[in-house]
């Protein structure tokens, strides 16, 4: 016994650190391997075939909205090449820049906040609902609508512009934001006055959102305010199939 | 011979362990992530959702075909001729009539909403319009844009700091049958709204023609610039 205790304490600490990390990367090849069976068996036996439409059509979607940023980047480069030319160019071009700028077709930065909310960790009551402890669509409006109360003038959620199209649903334990797949955390980047934070909290709907939805079921609500807040642009369409523009009204002879 | 932790060789070493085994656990994590979202959707959700993403790509070829018919224009040497102002004016239409800033006509549908009903109710209506695809939307003669927020309690709602009387319409332009069968769908927005808001009621219709307005706000940021 003394032998082997003697043993034991005379192996190099390296070598037991070394032990230590071989024996956890076993574990973890090993669970990496078991977590990848099971899935490749649900994804071709057990998975609805309608997961593996989603995935590939968000995949598809994923390359489209890359396909329409590059698109617009050359459009605004060659615009730009053009600008020097005539009045008439310059001015058109400006207007639409403008005009992208409104729209939210052009990413921006400026100083705002970026507020994150996470599902609750706590335990479900028995007479309780599973809904009230996640983060859920209307809460992603609510957040958004407070915020422009607050004087906010750019949103983008994960990375999602908030346009004028911009729909949020909620999708089994996820949300959908104009049609992109999110997932919590949900982060919510707003642009506006430095004082946006200041503003938010002094709304009496932002206090009672708190109260209730961090305060009373456990949603995990934070906030930072960095130098420097990054707003994307909007990469989806323009759905523009049943509207026509109505001519200026031309003037009464 | 002996080795300690000092030693090149056994550093090396350790160090290479310690890189696997902090990419192995990322990895793990990142797929256990991953795996928890579609996977525990319900069929009629993913119905749903390949539904949706499958109109949303429709739109997204819709627009990569514009924005390809515009860079063609601009590659051919257009960018100073009469095509390229005809192109810049109508690309300058198209976003500012998406936008709010201009105002639309089409077909579509008008809800009239009649009685008492929640302000996050109305929220509740304009957000379904938005996905069932309306493209444009106004609630009475005020243009629904992003920073539009519907406030006040049911009775004495506010759109933009208008007041809106005991009864308003939500006017939208879009394909009307697929606006209404969105709303009015089984278990849709309106068989929600008759549980949560009973005291108030909606009426559909649909439209061949409507205008709506322009906003009369400054969509113009003034603190946030653009990124290069």
């Amino acid at each position: 016994m003394t032998t082997l205790a003697g043993r034991l304490r005379a192996i190099p600490t390296w070598q037991v650190t070394l032990g230590l990390a071989l024996f956890a990367l076993g574990f973890l090849i090993a669970a990496q391997l078991a977590a990848e069976g099971p899935r490749v068996r649900y994804t071709t036996q057990e998975r609805s075939p309608l997961v593996g439409t989603a995935l590939e059509l968000q995949q598809k979607q994923v390359e489209l909205r890359a396909q329409i940023v590059t698109l617009g980047e050359d459009i605004q480069a060659l615009q730009d090449e053009g600008e020097g030319t005539t009045a008439i160019v310059r001015q058109l071009n400006d207007r639409l820049e403008a005009a992208r700028i409104a729209a939210g077709l052009i990413p921006l930065s400026g100083p705002g906040l970026v507020l994150s909310l996470s599902d609750s960790t706590q335990a479900i009551p028995a007479d309780g609902s599973e809904a009230d402890y996640l983060v859920t669509a209307r809460d992603i409006r609510t957040v958004v609508a407070e915020l422009w109360l607050a004087s906010a003038e750019a949103i983008a959620v994960n990375g999602e512009r908030v346009t004028t199209s911009t729909g949020v649903l909620d999708i089994g334990h996820s949300i959908l934001v104009n049609s992109a797949y999110l997932a919590p955390p949900y982060r919510v980047s707003a642009i506006g006055p430095q004082d946006l934070l200041d503003q938010l909290g002094l709304s009496q709907g932002w206090r009672e959102f708190i109260q209730t939805r961090a305060g009373r079921f456990g949603l995990e609500i934070t906030f930072a305010e960095p130098e420097v807040v990054a707003v994307p642009q909007f990469a989806g369409g323009l759905n523009l199939r049943e509207s026509r523009v109505v001519p200026p009204e031309s003037p009464s002879p | 011979m002996t080795a300690s932790l000092g030693a090149p060789r056994s550093q090396a070493i350790v160090a290479a362990v310690a890189f696997l085994l902090g990419l192995l656990v990322v990895v793990q994590i990142r797929s256990q992530a991953g795996n928890n979202t579609l996977a525990g959707m319900s069929s009629q959700d993913l119905t749903f959702l390949v539904a949706n993403l499958n109109t949303r790509n429709d739109q997204l070829r819709r627009e990569i075909a514009t924005l390809q018919s515009q860079l063609a224009t601009l590659e051919s040497g257009g960018s100073l001729g009469a095509s390229s102002v005809n192109e810049l004016r109508a690309e300058i239409d198209r976003i500012r009539a998406w936008a709010g800033l201009d105002p639309v006509r089409g077909r579509g549908i008008t809800i009239t909403v009649s009685g008492p009903i929640a302000a996050s109710a109305v929220e509740d209506l304009v957000n379904e319009l938005k996905n069932a695809g309306a493209e444009a939307i106004s609630i009475e003669d005020i243009r629904v844009v992003p920073q539009t927020v519907i406030g006040g309690v049911a009775g004495s709602l506010s759109v933009d700091d208008t007041a809106l009387g005991e009864s308003f319409t939500i006017r939208a332009i879009g394909t009307p049958e697929t606006l209404t069968g969105s709303l009015a769908r089984a278990g849709g927005i309106i068989a929600q709204l008759a549980a949560t808001d009973p005291a108030a009621r909606i009426d559909v219709e649909e439209a061949s023609r409507m205008i709506l307005p322009a906003t009369t706000r400054n969509l113009a940021p003034s603190h946030g610039r653009p990124r290069a």
